[in-house]
C-alpha cells in the first residue's frame, strides 16, 4: 500500500486507489482467475464435491459444537507430547506471550512461516520493538515485509506487486542488481534465507489444523518454508487460532481434500506436515522446544451467535476471494483488515467487534452467493454480508436509502409471486435493486440501498463503464442462485421479524 | 540463562496456563449455553464419506495414478524392478549431476545400497551418526538427499516420511535433490489409508515430525510465475521399486 493509499480511511477511498491502478486490477484479475479455474477443475475431477464439503461442515460444526472438549482435550495431548501450551485472550497477550519467549531465549532473530494469525497480531513490529529481528520466509511474504507492506492476498500475499518492482526490493537487499528473472530472484531468495533459517533462534509458524486427540498441529504449505522453520530453529512458537481444531486424523483426510483444492487447486499441497512435539531427546534436528499460543482475539464472540457461529469453520482457503468479483476488481489492500475478500468483509467486524467497522466493509460485496458456493465448507457469508449490514441499521448506523432498501428486501421476501419474479432476475447484486418500492434493472445496482458502496468514490462514468464487465462476472462465476440459498435468507427474514430491534451481535 | 532459571520460568508460565484453559474452556461453555464437555463426544461425522472408504486402485493402478500425479506436480518417477537397479539409478544421478556429497538416512535398508562402494568420489554420510555433528548444516550443504518413504499415497502423488534419531526431517529437505525410494508394498490407494494408522497408533506412537511430500518444493509468489526449489528440493525423484529384498 502507498501511503496515499494506507491514509484512505474507507473502503471506498481504499477501492478508488485500487481501481485507478491497472497493473493491480489486471494482477488481482488474472491470479483470482487462475486459482479459481484451479479449484473447479481440480473439484470437478475429484467429484461428489458437494458431499466433500458437507462432510467438511459437519466436521467443523461438530467441531465448534464441542470446542470445549476438544481445545482442552488439544492443550492436554500437545502438553503430553512435550509442546508448552499457552492460552492467550487478547492480541495483547498474545504478543507479550511471544517476546517473553524471545526475551527467555536471548533471540535475536525469528524466522516466521505465513501466518494469518500473526498478521492479527502485527507481531513483527513487536519483536523489532525489542530488538527481535522477524524474517518472513514464504517467498510472497518476504517481498512484502522488504516493501512494508500487508498481505493482499491470503493465499499469494504479494499478488499486487509486478517483477520490476519485486527486482528493485530483492536488488536492493542483495546489494546488487538483480534482472526481473523469476528464477533467478527465487534463487536469491533462498540463498538469502538458508543463511536466515541456520542462524535463527526461533521459528514461528501458524496453524492450519490442530489434531485434539494427539496433540498434533498441522501445516499446509508449497515452498519448505514451514518445515525449515519448524526444523531448524532450536525454539519453535507457533501461533494458533482457539477454533483451528479438528477431532483425528481421519478427519484430517477431509480437510486436506477441502484445502488444497479450494485455494489452488492442488490435489494436495506439496508439503503436508503434522508435528507433534519438540524433538524426541534422541532426534538430531526439530526444535528442543516447542510452544503453541492458542489465540482467541474475538473468536469466541462467535460462539454462540446463530448468525455467525459458523464464521469458526472457516479452513483459511481464500476460495471466496477469488469467486468474489468485488474481490477481483478491487484487491486486498481495499478491504483494510488482516483478511479480504468476503471472509473479511464478515470476519473483520466479527474479531473487531467494532460498529464502526461495519460502516463500509460489509458493503463491498454485491451479495451474489459467489462465496458461499465456493466456500468448501459452506459458510454462508453472504447471508452473514446481510446480518451485518441489518444489525448496524438496527444500531442506528444505517442511512435513510438503506432502511429503505430493507424495507424492500422484506416486501420482495414476503410476498412469492414478487420473489420469484426477482428471483428469476439474476443474482442477489441485481436484485437488490429496490428503491422506493420498485425494481430498476438498468442502474439499480449503483443506486440501491445495498450498492456496491465502493462506488461512489468513483468518476461515475468510470464505474458504470466497468459495471457491464462486473455484471458478466458475477453471471459467469454464480449462475443461479441456489434454492438452499434463497430458503435460508427468507427463513432469516422470518427470524428478524420475531427478534427486532433486538441487537446481540458486538 | 541457567536451565534452572529457565524451567522456573515455564513451570510458572505453565500453571498460568492451566488457570486460563479453565477460563478458557467454561467461557467457551458459557457462550454455547450449556456445561462443560468433559468426556468425547459423539462425533458422527468422524472422517471421509462413507464410499470413499471402499475406494481401492489394483497396484498396477496405483503405481500409474502415483507417476502421473507426481509428474505433474513437478517430480520425478521411476520404476524398478530390484535394490541393486535402485543402487545404480542413484549412482549414475550422483556421477550425471556431480554430486559430491550425499547425505541418507541412516537405515538398514540403505546401507544396502552400498553407495559408499559405487560411489567413491562423493562423500556419503548417514544422518546423525555421530553425536557431535551440527547435521542440520551437514544437511543444508549436501547435493542429495536419500530418503525410504515409510507411506506412499497414488490419489496424491505423495510421499511420507516419518522422523525419528536415525531418520532426519533435514534430509528430505535441505539438500539441493530429494531421491526416496519407495517399495512398492508401501504404497497405498488413499492418504486416508495413511492417516487412519495415525489414529489407530495413538499419540504416544507418533513421531515429531510427520510429513507428505507431493513434489519439489514451489512458489507461484512472482507474477504467478512457477518456481521451482525455492527452500526445499527442486529436483525430486521417486524411485518406486518392485521387490526391494
Amino acid at each position: 500500500m502507498n501511503t496515499a493509499e494506507s491514509k484512505a480511511h474507507s473502503v471506498k477511498e481504499r477501492a478508488g486507489y485500487a481501481l485507478n491502478n491497472e497493473f493491480l486490477r489486471n494482477a488481482v484479475k488474472f491470479t483470482t482467475e487462475r486459482l479459481r479455474l484451479g479449484k473447479k477443475l481440480a473439484s470437478e475431477e475429484h467429484g461428489n464435491w458437494d458431499e466433500w464439503r458437507e462432510r467438511g461442515r459437519q466436521i467443523r460444526l461438530h467441531t465448534i459444537a464441542h470446542l470445549d472438549y476438544y481445545l482442552n482435550e488439544f492443550a492436554e495431548q500437545a502438553r503430553a507430547n512435550g509442546a508448552h501450551v499457552h492460552f492467550a485472550e487478547t492480541a495483547e497477550e498474545a504478543v507479550a506471550l511471544s517476546l517473553q519467549i524471545a526475551e527467555h531465549k536471548s533471540a535475536k532473530s525469528v524466522v516466521k512461516s505465513k501466518s494469518m494469525v500473526s498478521e492479527e497480531l502485527h507481531l513483527n513490529k513487536a519483536l523489532d520493538s525489542i530488538g527481535v529481528e522477524a524474517v518472513e520466509t514464504d517467498l510472497g511474504e518476504y517481498i512484502i515485509q522488504l516493501a512494508d507492506e500487508t498481505p493482499s492476498h491470503i493465499i499469494i500475499p504479494a499478488i499486487h506487486k509486478n517483477r520490476y518492482q519485486i527486482a528493485e526490493l530483492l536488488s536492493e537487499e542483495a546489494g546488487e542488481t538483480l534482472p526481473p528473472d523469476t528464477a533467478i530472484m527465487a534463487g536469491f531468495v533462498r540463498m538469502k534465507l538458508r543463511e536466515k533459517f541456520l542462524e535463527a533462534d526461533i521459528g514461528m509458524t501458524g496453524c492450519n489444523f490442530a489434531i485434539a486427540e494427539t496433540g498434533s498441529m498441522v501445516l499446509f504449505e508449497n515452498e519448505g518454508n514451514a518445515r525449515m522453520v519448524t526444523t531448524v530453529p532450536k525454539t519453535q512458537i507457533t501461533l494458533m487460532g482457539m477454533e483451528r481444531i479438528i477431532p483425528s486424523w481421519a478427519d484430517l483426510e477431509v480437510m486436506a481434500t477441502l484445502l488444497p483444492r479450494s485455494a489452488t487447486g492442488q490435489k494436495l499441497t506439496v508439503y503436508m506436515s503434522g508435528i507433534s512435539g519438540p524433538k524426541r531427546e534422541l532426534d538430531a534436528d526439530g526444535p528442543d522446544e516447542m510452544h503453541i499460543i492458542i489465540i482467541d482475539n474475538g473468536r469466541s464472540l462467535q460462539l454462540g451467535d446463530p448468525e455467525f457461529q459458523e464464521l469458526l469453520n472457516c479452513i483459511r482457503c481464500g476460495a471466496c476471494l477469488n469467486a468474489c468479483p468485488v474481490y477481483r476488481h478491487i484487491g486486498g489492500h481495499a478491504y483494510g483488515g488482516t483478511y479480504s475478500g468476503p471472509i473479511g468483509a464478515v470476519l473483520t467486524p466479527a474479531l473487531n467487534k467494532n460498529v464502526a467497522e461495519w460502516d463500509d466493509i460489509a458493503n463491498a460485496s454485491s451479495l451474489c452467493g459467489a462465496c458461499y458456493e465456493a466456500c468448501p465448507v459452506k459458510i454462508p457469508l453472504h447471508d452473514m454480508l446481510v446480518s451485518l449490514r441489518r444489525r448496524k441499521i438496527e444500531a442506528g448506523r444505517g442511512d435513510k436509502l438503506e432502511a429503505m432498501g430493507m424495507k424492500g428486501f422484506s416486501a420482495i421476501m414476503g410476498n412469492a409471486k414478487r420473489y420469484r419474479s426477482v428471483v428469476s432476475l439474476g443474482k442477489w447484486g441485481q436484485k437488490f435493486v429496490v428503491r422506493n418500492g420498485e425494481i430498476r434493472t438498468r442502474i439499480g445496482p449503483l443506486k440501491g440501498w445495498n450498492s456496491y458502496r465502493v462506488t461512489p468514490s468513483l468518476p461515475k462514468q468510470s464505474f458504470r463503464d466497468r459495471w457491464p464487465e462486473m455484471e458478466r462476472d458475477i453471471r459467469r462465476t454464480s449462475g443461479q442462485m441456489e434454492p438452499e440459498i434463497a430458503n435460508r435468507l427468507k427463513e432469516r427474514l422470518q427470524q428478524q421479524k420475531s427478534r427486532k430491534g433486538e441487537d446481540s451481535h458486538g | 540463562m541457567g536451565n534452572h532459571a529457565d524451567g522456573g520460568w515455564l513451570s510458572q508460565l505453565e500453571e498460568r496456563s492451566r488457570k486460563k484453559q479453565e477460563l478458557f474452556m467454561d467461557g467457551i461453555a458459557a457462550k454455547l449455553g450449556r456445561d462443560r464437555v468433559r468426556s468425547a463426544p459423539e462425533h458422527p461425522f468422524r472422517g471421509a464419506p462413507d464410499f470413499w472408504h471402499e475406494f481401492q486402485w489394483p497396484l498396477e493402478e496405483k503405481i500409474t495414478q502415483f507417476t502421473a500425479n507426481f509428474e505433474a506436480a513437478g517430480g520425478h518417477a521411476v520404476r524398478v524392478s530390484n535394490r541393486e537397479e535402485v543402487s545404480r539409478f542413484i549412482r549414475d544421478k550422483a556421477l550425471e549431476m556431480s554430486a559430491a556429497t550425499i547425505l541418507r538416512q541412516r537405515e538398514e535398508a540403505l546401507d544396502l545400497l552400498e553407495l559408499e562402494e559405487s560411489l567413491p568420489e562423493a562423500m556419503i554420510l548417514s544422518w546423525n551418526e555421530a553425536a557431535d555433528t551440527d547435521w542440520r548444516a551437514v544437511a543444508a550443504k549436501a547435493d542429495f538427499g536419500v530418503v525410504m518413504a515409510d507411506y506412499a499415497a497414488a490419489y496424491t502423488g505423495s510421499i511420507t516420511v516419518k522422523s525419528a534419531p536415525h531418520k532426519g526431517r533435514s534430509v528430505s529437505l535441505l539438500p539441493t535433490v530429494l531421491i526416496a525410494v519407495i517399495p512398492v508394498d508401501r504404497m497405498y490407494t488413499r492418504l486416508g489409508e495413511i492417516l487412519f494408522q495415525f489414529d489407530q497408533g495413538g499419540r504416544e506412537q507418533l513421531p515429531a515430525g510427520i510429513h507428505f511430500i507431493s513434489g519439489p518444493s514451489r512458489s507461484a509468489d512472482i507474477e504467478n510465475d512457477l518456481t521451482i526449489g525455492v527452500h526445499g528440493p527442486g529436483i525430486v525423484y521417486a524411485v518406486l521399486v518392485d521387490s526391494y529384498e
